[in-house]
């Protein structure tokens, strides 16, 4: 190929990508720089911003409140990200052995919260956990587990388990779409052939059917970390972080502070850290996954 | 050919003269913005239109474009508006928004010229206070007002007997009433009396009045300086809170649910209610409803109130700045257009007008708690996070937090925001 031919055509290919690369760069990368720049700044509105150098991160790790959210973040990670592998796996591969229609059932009827609004599903789980007529005390109550109503979501010693629970029914819809796709690509002649050498199902599974779905489980991993660490629509809706702070996460905690008291650069910073948690999780996986 | 020349020449001079004549008029009109939160009907077009007709008939040199705000993501909208300098021009909200924030962070323009001594002679002394920050700068100029009461099931409460620990015919009672009432309630068997719902900030003002008044405490000192939420009389009536019998601290809940609540028979009272819930609840409740006065010791309850009105922003237009002004003017001082005006937001005016809504026997019994509104005193520094404290102060009650040890870190983390 002449020179003059890779020139325009990759000049064509820059030409091609330059819409995409402008919005790109106007709202994601000026953004991101923004906010890095501005967690160094005490700023808020219609006033100079002040330079504070690392003001801002240095007071961070004195908030209590931020390191209440940040704990109240990882356990959210830490329960929800493995229960959503191992749970949507589990479902798919039951759901993969299904017939045609009734499989395809099966994947709509767990994809449905994920496709439903948030706001909705919250509504309605908002009125599960009701306190004064909600169905989980009227079934415990009946069932003679609880004695007297549980305040579900006004009582620090169960909102954050409520608020994971919601988040799980929520996460799992995307994961078991994904498996199933992903089980279906298994090399079939490589099942059959271990079945015929007399591998047992679990065998099957970790031998043939894991290291293939792999880069799926991967994707999956890294997904629903990231969800985790954002999970800030269930807090907003169902308990504002309280009570008593108990299930403040870090995003909502970068709204209460950012959009409430119009602390941008200590909302920036907040972010910015976040964004750090999230990058190192998510390569330590990657590597992980590469090791194996 | 000479008669087309003439047709030409004429219609090329009409053209001209048509659009000369269009420059003109756009010259002598100046274009105004007005934002306004759903204060009543101010939040609905079909009501605001006619407003707005009027007073552009009035003023035709002055056209007004409207945009309508909630509560929910208004503060999120004017605040983009003020930091890429598209704030509108005339905005009707309440004193904690025009003075307490804006006014504060000096987008908001004096409107001092519209305070005249006619006009705080015939304004109520707590709403001439509440519209001006504490070096007497005047941010807003009030439109209507009414005050935040708190309402009872009277069906249960005749059932129960605690009908006779209140006072029917002036709608208050005294805290002894009210403990007595709420016990009655109880023994009764009504489990849940009433909640002081605490899940978030939505309807605050009824947990903060119920404190307050029951021992006569105050949320700030009268400078609007410092929050004394700390103080004896308000530790007190926080402990006999948490003390009694059918009250729950609920933080799971926030004024909008506990009105829900109170309106499907769940609870017995409501502490977030005016007159504008029972006007939209009226259809779902199927008993009586007595709206009350916050108890007190004293007999003489202190209500919070909503003080809503009108606030010119700062956009650097002398010419829009009048026309803003103008407006305001025309809204809240003509004589014809004041009651209208004051009729859409369903509330009462700031000024003696007479009985506007005569033959309204819900509007005249709610009248009555106008002359309880008490100090408006949200227009003190630090108040978004000193509202944040105050619910998170109460989860911490509701969870067997020392009421002192709450008190004082409330007080603590408030007082810190008043000072910065």
């Amino acid at each position: 190929m002449s020179r003059a031919l890779v020139r325009r055509e990759t000049v064509s290919g820059y030409l091609f990508m330059l819409p995409c690369l402008i919005f790109f760069l106007g709202f994601v990368i000026y953004p991101m720089v923004q906010c890095i720049v501005t967690s160094f700044f005490d700023s808020t509105m219609n006033r100079d911003d002040i330079f504070i150098g690392l003001g801002n991160y240095a007071e961070l790790f004195q908030d209590k409140i931020f390191l209440g959210a940040l704990r109240n973040t990882v356990i959210i990670v830490i329960v929800s990200v493995p229960v959503v592998c191992i749970f949507s796996l589990w479902v798919s591969s039951v759901l993969y052995d299904l017939s045609g229609p009734l499989c395809s059932l099966f994947r709509c009827v767990f994809y449905l919260p994920v496709v439903t609004g948030s706001v909705a599903v919250t509504v309605v789980w908002k009125w599960m956990f009701n306190n004064y007529y909600g169905i989980f005390n009227y079934l415990g109550k009946n069932a003679g587990l609880i004695d007297k109503n549980i305040n579900w979501l006004g009582d620090e010693r169960f909102a954050l388990g409520c608020i994971i629970l919601i988040l799980l029914t929520t996460s799992v819809g995307q994961p078991i779409v994904l498996y199933v796709s992903a089980l279906g690509n298994v090399d079939q002649a490589l099942v059959e052939a271990a079945e015929v050498d007399g591998a047992t199902r679990l065998q099957v599974f970790w031998k043939i059917k894991w290291p293939q779905i792999k880069p799926t489980t991967l994707y999956i991993l890294v997904i629903t970390t990231i969800n985790s660490f954002q999970c800030f629509a269930l807090i907003q809706l169902l308990t504002s972080g309280g009570p008593n702070h108990s299930t403040d996460t870090i995003m909502y905690y970068i709204y209460y502070n950012a959009f409430k008291l119009y602390r941008y650069g200590y909302g920036n910073a907040m972010g910015v850290v976040l964004a750090i948690i999230i990058a190192v999780l998510s390569a330590i996986q990657f590597k992980a996954s590469k090791s194996d | 050919m000479r008669l087309r020349r003439i047709l030409a020449l004429a219609m090329t001079g009409a053209m001209v003269l048509s659009a000369a004549a269009v420059t003109a008029n756009a010259e002598e009109t100046t274009d105004i913005t007005l934002w306004t939160y759903p204060v009543g009907n101010w939040g609905d077009s079909a009501a605001v239109d006619g407003l707005i007709a009027s007073f552009e008939e009035a003023h035709p040199e002055i056209h007004v474009s409207v945009e309508y705000l909630d509560y929910t993501n208004g503060d999120d909208q004017v605040n983009t508006a003020i930091e890429g300098g598209e704030a509108p021009d005339v905005i009707l909200e309440g004193p904690e928004r025009l003075v307490a924030n804006w006014g504060a962070k000096g987008v908001m323009v004096d409107l001092s010229d519209l305070w005249t001594d006619e006009a705080k002679e015939a304004i109520y002394d707590s709403v001439e206070a509440a519209c001006q920050n504490n070096d007497g700068v005047f941010y807003e100029y009030p439109l209507c007002m009414t005050a935040h009461t708190m309402a009872v099931n009277r069906d249960l409460f005749e059932a129960a007997d605690a009908l006779q620990y209140l006072d029917e015919e002036t709608h208050t009672w005294t805290t002894e009433g009210f403990i007595n009432a709420v016990q009655a309630l109880y023994d009764y068997g009504q489990e849940n009396v009433a909640a002081v719902f605490c899940g978030g900030q939505g309807g605050d003002q009824g947990t903060r009045a119920l404190v307050n008044n029951l021992y006569g405490g105050t949320f700030t000192d009268a400078e609007h300086t410092k929050y004394t939420a700390d103080s004896p009389e308000n530790i007190k009536a926080l402990e006999l809170l948490a003390g009694m019998d059918g009250i729950n601290f609920d933080a799971s809940i926030v004024g909008g649910d506990e009105i829900n609540l109170f309106v499907n028979g769940t609870l017995a009272m409501a502490f977030c209610w005016n007159v504008a819930q029972e006007k939209t609840n009226a259809d779902l409740v199927d008993f009586d409803i007595l709206p009350m006065a916050f108890p007190t010791e004293s007999g003489d309850p202190q209500l919070c109130g909503g003080i809503w009105g009108f606030g010119v922003f700062d956009n650097g237009d002398e010419a829009r700045i009048e026309a803003a002004k103008t407006f305001i003017d025309f809204m809240a001082n003509d004589e014809t257009q004041v009651v209208e005006a004051v009729k859409v937001s369903s509330y009462w005016p700031v000024k003696d007008l007479g009985n506007i809504y005569e033959g309204d026997d819900l509007m005249t019994e709610y009248a009555a708690f106008v002359q309880y509104l008490g100090d408006y005193y949200q227009v003190v520094p630090g108040w978004a996070e000193a509202r944040t404290a105050w619910w998170n102060m109460l989860q911490q009650i509701g969870s067997g937090t020392d009421v002192t040890t709450a008190v004082a870190e409330f007080s603590e983390t408030a007082n810190a925001a008043a000072a910065q």
